[in-house]
């Protein structure tokens, strides 16, 4: 488990930086496709089941084949590799310092549980970890995509009607913005 | 079970996915590549919602994080669409070049 984890987790930084390092778009979009597969494995591993298919159907399955379409019909000239001017020393040393911070303030506890913001030492008596009420696996017994569902068109029903309007309004703006005379 | 240790590399692969994903936006010219690290972006935060939502036991993360999918469909539904314009106008594909919005 934790194997796959780790290997999960490896290929997904991995095809990121293929995404922003490659030379031609086709390769971006091919790296784009193994990143979101991999996120897929990761949120199915994170028990999330009903992600891992919307994932899957939705990223590699329409959104990255709109992008391969796009590609091959415009078919943009391979661009220089990007040059290491002053945005892209900006943009490394953001991506090693916040992903340092993160992970370090995630490793010394600084999260979230039911009492609020906490920021204690890993290891220590009162590490969140260790009085943390992990799952019972109710979730699993229920069956995952039912709880989802479950909160989804209870809880949660005004929020997801109003992303079907969302869908909606950018089904029309995505006609209007393409049709033939535009004038 | 899932190991608790397991939870920081999980924030870090978020907090990795947006910043290469900001990188990206920054240091690529290419409209269509752009759009790839943007979707990079909301990938990062759907990582953070579902491993929250796991490591609390709550559904709410993943609910959110359905929602965030629907939005960056949205998002390049449009996004494609302004492309195919923009290259149907003859210009070039390079979002330096294209610093106005007049027709």
């Amino acid at each position: 488990m934790t194997v796959l984890f780790a290997v999960v987790i490896a290929l997904a930084a991995v095809s990121a930086l293929g995404v922003v390092l490659s030379r031609q778009t086709i390769y971006s979009a091919l790296s784009l496709v193994l990143t979101v597969s991999m996120l897929a494995v990761l949120f199915l591993l994170l028990n999330a089941q009903f992600l891992f298919a919307v994932q899957l159907i939705i990223y590699a399955g329409a959104v990255v084949v709109l992008f391969v379409f796009i590609v091959a019909l415009l078919s943009p000239d391979a661009e220089d590799r990007p040059t290491l001017d002053l945005r892209a020393v900006i943009g490394i040393a953001g991506v090693i310092v916040v992903t340092a911070l993160v992970f370090i303030a995630a490793r010394n506890g600084i999260t979230y549980n039911t009492n609020g913001f906490h920021a204690t030492a890993v290891g220590g008596a009162s590490d969140p970890y260790h009085t943390f009420k992990f799952p019972q696996d109710t979730v699993n017994n229920a069956g995952n995509v039912q709880t989802v569902a479950g909160q989804l068109f209870t809880n949660y029903l005004l929020p997801f009607e109003i992303t079907s309007m969302l869908l909606l309004v950018a089904a029309i703006g995505a006609v209007y913005l393409t049709r033939r005379s535009s004038r | 079970m899932l190991n608790p240790n397991l939870f920081p590399y999980l924030l870090g692969l978020s907090a990795f996915l947006f910043t290469v994903g900001a990188m990206g936006v920054l240091i690529r010219r290419n409209p269509i590549v752009v759009f790839m690290c943007i979707e990079l972006m909301l990938n990062a935060g759907n990582v953070a919602l579902v491993a929250y939502g796991r490591f609390l036991n709550s559904e709410e993360g993943q609910i959110f994080a359905f929602m965030v999918i629907v939005v960056a469909a949205a998002e390049v539904v449009v996004g494609l669409a302004l492309i195919t314009q923009i290259f149907r106008l003859g210009r070039e594909l390079d979002v330096d070049d294209l610093s106005e919005m007049k027709e």
